[in-house]
């Protein structure tokens, strides 16, 4: 992964600009030793590692301007982070940037059930936002895996979904402001109590940006009643493709169940051997169907899908009796990632979306790329909104395995799109799928894309070098090319 | 000037290019159904999508359907009509608030997503932004880029849809565009609570939200609108109609449906229920604003935090011959007020008064957006961030320059 070339004049000058830095915070929270820096030198991609020029830890949003004001003055580029759980390198330091931790950004500021929102600082944790309203019923909706350690302001930067995306919407869906600092060092804010505020939708934008537009230091977030009843079934299919058509035949009927997992047997196999879900063995596919909402509903509906599994042509199913039966069939499901780290030394997780009609061949096509590539492929997947979480299983004490199962996920990736899907459901692209980007979007659809990052912050000091494949000046992106030998006014001189 | 008619997006490049080499703006349209909404645009050619037509693919059981974006309302509902299914965000019928006699028509998909209009349906399950999953369009540099995907879950790149959402077709124009569709609920019923004012009623309507029974929407009107929806004619109530109600309405399946509305009656022992026929009327009426057709002064739509939404009322000079009504839980009023620049600046200040929001002029009765912004007025920094985007996508303010702001 080739990451800009660090700026060598920057590097020469961390002495001042450490110096500076504690000028704007107390100084113990301006880490600057080798030793404190490498606690901060990769997020969850931890194949990548980089030392970052200097860590800050702002506790106010007068801090956050403040360095944005200084760095922007001075050329230096900020790299945000939040809790460091990004699965793309989203949060990876850069050696000649400053890494902006946002964690002591920790506070719950407003809890709101008139309006139905909580006010939250950026770094609080995703599970923090529930367990702050579940005393009144209360819950926030997406669930990223990582909910436990992961903050609410990384969940806007990557836009987090979860199991339960389908029904509830992923972070865009569910947030209703933010206040944010622009590289300028200006403050803004955008959204709040209120819904659709009629201008640009900047927060839309900011959402999934990937800490390449601007820094969020509080969020306002949508809080759902939770619903009085859930209860799942676990059904086995000796076929793939009668699982998937199992799915599109639930949606069809107008059921949008709270969550639908599916794993193939290798997952099943892993997950069982791990936590002892009673889980069909001998199935190719197992579905995890979780329905959720009032008494009388969930157990009516409950039965309508059995019903329609069984005509798909299930070979076994189990409907939860039980929470702690409930719990259990999704023991396995949550646990997948564990499971599979204790078959092999080290697995990669790809996050490919594709139309869930196409999944039938994509299992084909994976079962044929890991012959090509010598290494297994275990699936978990989304099943609902066709989300792909591919862990391919290899060794990095092995001569070129990683390579080999970089290549593999990028050939599944590569896959996804052919099929109709898009690179990353839930991710991220990060520095993970940066150079995949041209497989999906166009020069221009990424020159578009650009541009409007260049509105934010036209000397790429935010984030450089995650996202974008090439990093292209924005005054020549701003250049207009001639249409049809039509150039507007062409004897005035450009640029 | 007569308008232009693209048949595909490649001719609309050139109609761009010409635009940017003689400098004469376009005015953008679909079915043209909500053209009084914002300024009109000076001096511009009037160019249409309205030939761009279409349903290019709808895969029900992925909740996916692609269209074009001059694709009528009337035939996107259709289809999914006759799949059972719908656009969960409810986009307003605009045809009875902006009633015109040349023309009158339900809209097209493009200039729903480009309004950013969604109805009452918006409380739970999201914006009209909420909906677009990706698009093809031309940019006013004359480009044409692809934005998003076709699957319900995608991260990869910015997203634009959300910002090409509300936009008023001042950054590009739309062609293709993918979206997520839902099941159609299989009933709807409503439950009617009697309210003292408008305080209680957003009380009562927040009780209900605090309960796990789900309701989709909630309106609030006081009794001079009900006595317009003539709600006692089309039921067997013991309810008084002479006062303010708050409208709760509960989807979904039959036996559900008959069990939420059930709980929610024991604690409201004063309300009473309506039936699917009356609420779909009852809730036609409300999301397309036709309680308030008949206005005789400018109707203003205000956006707020919904338990501000009894300060910002009260806030309201008393002299003024007001009608107003509520929807999404308080969150969103729409007034009738008199016209004139003075209104507007009343109801702004009201808002900042009381925690923030937007008033936006929908419909002029007189003169008044020649004196007061249709859209709520941006800080400069935020205002300077506008003009940066628009500049991104648009560098020679070709496409609908001035429809929401002067400046972009």
């Amino acid at each position: 992964m080739q990451m800009p070339e660090p700026d060598a004049a920057i590097i020469a000058r961390k002495r001042d600009i450490v110096a500076k830095l504690k000028t704007i915070l107390p100084a113990t929270s301006v880490v600057d030793s080798e030793e404190g820096c490498r606690a901060y030198d990769a997020d969850g991609l931890s194949a990548y590692r980089q030392l970052p020029l200097v860590v800050v830890l702002p506790e106010t949003v007068e801090q956050v301007a403040a360095i944005m004001r200084y760095c922007h003055g001075e050329g230096i580029k900020i790299v945000p982070r939040g809790s460091g759980t990004s699965l793309s390198g989203g949060a990876l330091p850069l050696a000649d940037a400053v890494l902006m931790a946002m964690g002591k950004f920790n506070r719950i500021l407003d809890v709101d059930y008139d309006n139905r929102c909580v006010v939250a600082q950026p770094g609080v944790t995703n599970l923090a936002i529930t367990h702050a309203v579940e005393s009144e019923g209360f819950y926030y909706a997406p669930d990223p895996s990582s909910q436990i350690a992961c903050s609410v302001g990384g969940n806007v930067a990557e836009n987090s979904g979860g199991v339960h995306c389908l029904k509830y919407g992923l972070t865009t869906n569910n947030l209703l402001g933010i206040e944010m600092v622009t590289i300028e060092g200006e403050v803004l804010r955008l959204g709040g109590k209120h819904l659709d505020a009629g201008d640009y939708d900047l927060l839309g934008v900011m959402t999934g940006s990937e800490g390449l537009l601007g820094v969020v230091t509080e969020v306002t977030l949508r809080i759902l009643q939770s619903p009085a009843t859930r209860r799942a079934l676990l059904v086995g299919f000796d076929d793939t493709a009668a699982a998937a058509s199992a799915v599109g035949d639930i949606i069809a009927a107008g059921i949008i169940p709270a969550g639908m997992e599916m794993m193939d047997s290798l997952a099943i196999n892993a997950a069982e051997d791990f936590v002892h879900a009673g889980y069909p063995r001998a199935a190719a596919a197992l579905l995890i169907i979780e329905l959720d909402g009032p008494e009388i509903e969930v157990d009516a509906l409950i039965e309508r899908v059995a019903a329609l599994v069984n005509t798909a042509g299930a070979s076994s199913i189990k409907i939860s009796t039980s929470e702690d039966e409930r719990m259990l069939f999704w023991a396995g499901g949550k646990s997948a990632f564990p499971a599979v780290g204790r078959i092999s030394p080290d697995y990669l997780c790809m996050d490919g979306t594709i139309p869930r009609r196409a999944l039938p061949d994509m299992m084909v096509r994976m079962a044929s790329l890991s012959q090509t590539y010598g290494l297994r492929v275990a699936n978990v997947f989304h099943a609902g909104d066709g989300n792909l979480h591919p862990l391919i299983l290899f060794d990095a004490n092995q001569p070129d395995e990683l390579q080999r199962a970089e290549d593999f996920g990028a050939d599944i990736l590569r896959a996804c799109v052919e099929m109709g899907g898009v690179l990353t459901g839930e991710h991220g692209v990060g520095v993970e799928k940066r150079d995949l980007m041209p497989i999906q979007f166009s020069e221009d659809d990424l020159k578009q894309q650009q541009r409007l990052k260049c509105a934010f912050d036209a000397n790429h000091l935010l984030n450089p070098g995650k996202v974008f494949p090439e990093l292209h000046r924005c005054a020549e992106l701003g250049r207009l090319h001639v249409h049809h030998g039509k150039m507007p006014h062409p004897d005035l001189p450009r640029f | 000037m007569t308008a232009d008619h693209p048949d595909n997006l490649n001719e609309m490049l050139s109609v761009i290019a010409d635009a940017m080499a003689d400098g004469t703006p376009l005015s953008v349209s679909g079915c043209a159904s909500k053209s009084d909404w914002g300024y009109a645009i000076a001096d511009a050619r009037p160019v249409s999508v309205d030939r761009w037509a279409g349903i290019i693919d709808y895969q029900p059981d992925e909740l996916i359907l692609t269209v074009r974006a001059g694709t009528p309302m009337t035939e996107i509902n259709k289809t999914l009509a006759n799949k059972n299914q719908m656009l969960g965000f409810e986009p307003p019928d605009p045809s009875v608030l902006f009633a015109k006699t040349d023309i009158s028509n339900k809209g097209s998909i493009g200039g729903v997503l480009a309004t950013n209009s969604s109805g009452s349906r918006r409380l739970t399950a999201g914006a009209a932004r909420d909906f677009l999953l990706g698009f093809e369009a031309a940019s006013g540099r004359g480009e044409r880029f692809r934005s998003g995907g076709k699957v319900v879950k995608n991260v990869t790149g910015y997203d634009l849809s959300k910002l090409i959402c509300g936009s008023f077709g001042t950054l590009a124009i739309m062609d293709e565009l993918t979206l997520k569709t839902l099941p159609r609920p299989e009933v709807s019923k409503s439950v009617l609570i009697p309210a003292t004012d408008l305080a209680a009623a957003v009380r009562h309507i927040a009780a209900i939200l605090a309960t796990p029974h789900e309701p989709s929407a909630a309106a609030i009107l006081p009794s001079d609108i009900v006595a317009l929806a003539s709600l006692d004619s089309s039921l067997d109530s013991s309810l008084d109609y002479g006062q303010m109600l708050a409208v709760i309405r509960f989807e979904g399946f039959a036996i559900s449906v008959n069990d939420r509305v059930n709980a929610v009656l024991s604690l409201y022992p004063d309300g009473d229920s309506i039936d699917d026929a009356a609420s779909q009327t009852l809730w036609q009426a409300i999301g397309n604003t036709a309680l308030l057709a008949d206005a005789a002064g400018d109707i203003w739509k205000l956006s707020c935090a919904p338990s501000a939404a009894p300060s910002v009322i009260n806030a309201l000079p008393d002299e003024w011959p007001l009608r107003y009504y509520a929807d999404w839980a308080g969150g969103l009023l729409w007034l009738d007020v008199p016209t004139g620049d003075v209104t507007g600046t009343i109801l702004r200040q009201a808002l900042a008064d009381h925690g923030g929001g937007f008033a936006q002029l929908i419909r002029d009765s007189g003169n008044t957006r020649s004196l007061v912004p249709p859209f709520q007025p941006l800080s400069s920094p935020q205002m300077a961030l506008h003009k940066r985007i628009k500049a991104a996508f648009d560098p020679k303010g070709i496409l609908n320059p001035g429809r929401m702001h002067h400046a972009i």
